[in-house]
């Protein structure tokens, strides 16, 4: 069997490690180009800790409409549609929650700055809600009513991830993989095989951490298309007055999502569906199993004790995590 | 009442009806016609929203954008490999399910 050359770049970007595959090596450096420009763009319009984004701009317009950019409205619509497919269980609108507990700033800051002081106590139970968010892409105007405030990290990753991924295939036709802190979006013909009996396709660890190394206690599976997402309670954590808090809001209580899952991947038709519906399954706790299954999304689920479950077609795991 | 006198009444009575009538028959015109006007601003409204929709974006005739759950309908711009489309269906299943590999993976994912 052949093993393919594949061109290999790491590099950094919204605060997390960016990795970037391509079948043909020597279309390594155009494919960078192209992501570097479109991750640039991203982040300008959606950083909720630059005071010059889109995103900071509008959250402080005191919910005034505000014009905004293709781009940018593109990346809201992508959080609507996350909310309307989950019941609101995926809100864009915690940006408000998330202050209250502490992540009010990049999260390497956040961590060096150490313990943060105990949590306030929330003005209301829940989070606004998406239908607090008024959007019109014909005329680029946004409007957040209710005192919302926008929070796009639940998907923005993963949508730029796919439009990476999309951008990159279609400009060099070359297979591509574009990893964004763990949040993979695939694109082009896949590598045929990775030799070794590997078969074909993208060679995926499935772990808790993405900066975990390659033998980290996890599953590795091959993926040809689509997206891979995996979302946990492990990481992205820090401390308030003593206790450890991670950045998934459940809208309803406004506070980190208290579930019987640490991790979740799922695989889906793109990495922001994928990244959907990872996310979701943390927030509905027990309940994801079933909801996953029904929609026929190839999941793996790790409770807190570290075992395993698996829903629609996702490979058998070798033991627990 | 002399009789010429129950003629003239007669005919000024007919007279006013006419005049109520003629009155009432163009008061319902204009009202059909009204009515018309308002049922096709309507259609077109309801058209109008349905495609602003369906665009994902709000209605061109208000001021405000349209509220959150006219979002839907994307084009994520993803790698559009999936079984479906990526609009307002649901959550677009992957064309194949992953398969079972050996060794450590050309990349992780986890959270981050």
């Amino acid at each position: 069997m052949t093993t393919l050359a594949v061109g290999t770049d790491s590099f950094s970007v919204f605060g997390t490690t960016a990795t970037l595959l391509v079948s043909d090596p020597g279309l390594l450096d155009d494919a960078r180009a192209i992501a570097d420009a479109e991750l640039a763009a991203v982040d300008m319009a959606c950083s909720r800790f630059r005071p010059d984004s889109e995103l900071s701009r509008l959250n402080g317009s005191g919910g005034a409409v505000v014009p905004v950019s293709s781009l940018f409205a593109e990346l809201v619509e992508a959080a609507l549609r996350a909310a309307r497919l989950t019941d609101g269980d995926v809100d864009p609108t915690c940006g408000q929650a998330l202050e209250e507990i502490g992540y009010d700033r990049d999260f390497a800051v956040l961590q060096a700055a150490g313990a943060r002081s105990p949590l306030s106590a929330p003005v209301t139970l829940g989070v606004p809600g998406w239908r607090c968010v008024r959007l019109d892409r014909k005329r680029g105007l946004v409007q957040l009513t209710d005192g919302a405030q926008l929070d796009l990290g639940a998907t923005a990753k993963a949508w730029a991830a796919d439009r990476c991924a999309s951008l990159i295939a279609a400009a060099t036709e070359s297979g591509v993989l574009v990893s964004l802190g763990g949040d993979i979006a695939v694109a082009g013909p896949p590598p045929a095989d990775r030799g070794e009996g590997r078969g074909g396709g993208w060679g995926v660890r499935v772990t808790d951490d993405h900066a975990a190394g390659p033998e980290a206690p996890g599953q590795t599976v091959t993926i040809r298309s689509g997206g891979l997402a995996t979302s946990s309670t492990t990481v992205r954590t820090w401390a308030v007055a003593g206790q450890r808090v991670h950045h998934i809001i459940d809208p309803a209580t406004g506070r980190p999502a208290v579930s019987c899952w640490r991790t979740v991947s799922v695989t889906a038709g793109s990495c922001v569906d994928a990244n959907t519906a990872s996310t979701a399954a943390i927030i509905r706790s027990e309940a994801a199993l079933a909801w996953l299954q029904e929609a026929c999304l190839p999941s793996r689920l790790v409770r807190q004790d570290g075992t395993v479950e698996t829903t629609a077609g996702w490979p058998s795991d070798p033991g627990p995590a | 009442m002399r009789r010429d006198d129950v003629r003239f009444a007669a005919a000024a009575r007919d007279d006013g009806i006419h005049k109520i009538s003629k009155f009432t028959w163009r008061a319902g015109a204009a009202g059909v016609a009204c009515s018309a006007l308002i049922a096709v601003a309507f259609g077109h409204h309801v058209a109008t929203n349905q495609s602003s929709t369906d665009n994902n974006g709000g209605s061109s005739h208000s001021q405000q954008p349209a509220a959150g759950n006219n979002g839907g309908g994307s084009n994520q711009g993803s790698s559009s490999q999936g079984s479906s489309n990526q609009g307002n269906g649901g959550i677009v299943v992957p064309a194949q399910p992953p398969a079972s590999s050996q060794g450590g993976g050309q990349v992780t994912s986890g959270a981050s």
